[in-house]
């Protein structure tokens, strides 16, 4: 195949269309900071999707569920080897991303002979003492974005890049309290859940309403359950990662 | 990385820690090396090079007499466990250091009390603290205690080498909290473990090192005896009394230090209750010392 170069170009194009068809329909995060860390924020309907990789760092994804498995394992492995033959202060977001996961990425993606992952994901990582955030968003096939106010994973780049017009309209700041934060996190899911289903549904109508935002939010709560990572900077042990509780989320999200 | 199983294997597969058939060979190395007493002229500088031992012989055909110069001392109080260790490093009859900390947080609720040899002990305590954040992380769950327990014994016995030649032998107390679902009920729990590794739960106390010859008495007396039970204290009075044991130590143990009131030396002393483990600050232990004394 490499002797006919347009046939390989033609393959990764089929690759690229049969992963984010698969992606599609999945369940976006949404990655905020807040005055005293960082919180991942997405809806679920049983698998735990928010993970903790190290003492500052922790992931999220959608794809397959055994990519996301495998993957996850992979960097958590390596920021626990790397963290014991150095010292866990010598762990950061930006070796782990660039030089483990994103060419692990990248070489599946083209190795067109082999399986490529179908994943996108989103890691956050919080600093020391000033609480300061990078999201790191990693497409299936190794490319890298890096944010500091927010960031967001959608079944497509058009979901994406609505969830983030309505982050920006919302005019709040990396300072907001985690109430404002978690509750900002939920309405943005449900944009990018609520444009997913009209891809689903062959719609190209982009305009979202409250009520809309409302509703969707009613409706995939009926059979499914926010889930929220937080990186906390106050947290007094040296992993700074939690997962909320259901009575937790239910108290933020009512208040 | 593609292994398959816990934090010491996924060492070994990342050639951090050498595999099993390296410390097959590396023991049978020992025990040659042993045999042929290559290390009798370098046995006594070897042992004074480690800090926290006292002159602990082993004799041919003898019991393995485990040195541990410190003293260490948990108990079970009202809240949880209180648990301290005196700060002092010594090289056979020197003082080497004066602020060595003896009582390390492992998790949000264990901790590890150590005597004997502390570049073995650290490491241990290093390995183990890896080994439970690696569980909760790739299993996404704690670690049982039960779990907890096997890998400190794993991590003693794979020890034992060193522990034979005398001069890597580490004998910890191991103190836990389990959360409780009613608040009233208390989780604490207290494990002292042998060189090989087998460990014992001891309900109301437990003590280790040189020093807890002295104290394991009274520590017995005050809980069967004393006005109030060492399970019934608050937090201000088992740090009172866990102060006063570790003074009468260092009364009768060289190898313990007390409190140093010219340098503001105190013992480490930390709690684990429901809420975790915490470190009493030097203020606190300041103001206990003023009663206590």
């Amino acid at each position: 195949m490499r002797d006919l170069p347009y046939r390989w170009i033609e393959a990764i194009q089929d690759r690229r269309d049969y992963i984010e068809d698969q992606l599609r329909l999945g369940s976006p995060v949404v990655g905020l900071p807040y005055e005293k860390g960082s919180l991942l924020l997405t809806v679920t309907k049983g698998a735990q999707k928010i993970f903790e990789v190290h003492d500052r760092i922790a992931l999220s994804a959608i794809g397959h569920p055994a990519d996301i498995e495998r993957l996850r394992m992979l960097v958590t492995d390596t920021a626990s080897v790397q963290a014991f033959q150095s010292a866990t202060e010598d762990v950061n977001l930006h070796r782990l991303t660039h030089y483990v996961l994103a060419h692990t990425f990248k070489q599946a993606f083209e190795a067109i002979a082999g399986e490529a992952y179908i994943i996108k994901m989103l890691l956050v990582e919080i600093g020391d003492g000033d609480a300061t955030s990078q999201f790191t968003h990693i497409n299936y096939d190794g490319n890298v974005n890096i944010h500091h106010e927010s960031a967001v994973i959608g079944g497509t780049m058009e979901i994406e890049n609505a969830m983030q017009d309505y982050l920006a309209a919302t005019e709040t700041d990396s300072d907001r309290s985690f109430t404002v934060a978690l509750q900002l996190g939920l309405k943005t899911w449900a944009v990018g859940r609520l444009l997913s289903q009209r891809f689903e549904e062959a719609e190209d109508d982009a305009e979202v309403t409250d009520e809309q935002i409302d509703d969707i939010i009613k409706t995939e709560l009926e059979d499914g359950e926010i889930e929220v990572g937080i990186l906390d900077d106050t947290l007094p042990s040296d992993t700074k990662f939690r997962i909320l509780t259901q009575d937790e989320i239910k108290a933020f999200t009512e208040k | 990385m593609n292994h398959k199983g816990d934090f010491l294997s996924l060492l070994k597969h990342s050639a951090t820690l050498p595999d099993d058939t390296e410390v097959a060979f590396n023991t049978s190395e020992v025990e040659m090396i042993a045999k042929h007493d290559l290390f009798s002229v370098g046995k006594k500088p070897l042992r004074d090079t480690n800090q926290f031992l006292s002159q602990g012989e082993q004799t041919p055909g003898s019991t393995l007499e485990i040195p541990e110069a410190t003293t260490v001392v948990a108990v079970r109080y009202q809240d949880g466990i209180i648990i301290a260790g005196d700060r002092r490093a010594t090289a056979g009859t020197s003082v080497v250091h004066d602020r060595a900390e003896k009582v390390l947080p492992i998790d949000t609720h264990s901790v590890l009390a150590i005597s004997g040899a502390p570049a073995m002990a650290y490491e241990i305590a290093r390995v183990l603290k890896h080994s439970f954040q690696y569980f909760r992380r790739s299993q996404l769950q704690e670690l049982s205690v039960e779990g907890k327990l096997r890998t400190l014994s794993r991590l003693i016995r794979d020890n034992l080498p060193m522990a034979m030649q005398g001069i890597g032998a580490v004998i910890p107390i191991f103190a836990l909290y389990t959360p409780q679902k009613d608040e009233s009920e208390n989780g604490g729990k207290i494990y002292f473990y042998d060189a090989l590794g087998a460990h014992f739960e001891n309900v109301d106390f437990a003590t280790t090192g040189s020093g807890s010859i002295w104290i394991r008495g009274v520590l017995r007396y005050i809980d069967r005896w004393g006005d109030t039970r060492l399970e019934d204290m608050d937090q201000r009075l088992a740090t009172i009394t866990i102060l006063r044991l570790l003074d009468t130590a260092s009364e009768y143990d060289a190898a313990t230090s007390g409190y140093n009131a010219k340098a503001e030396i105190f013992p480490t002393v930390k709690t684990i209750t429901q809420q975790g483990v915490e470190t009493l600050t030097d203020e606190f232990l300041k103001d206990c010392y003023v009663e206590a004394t």
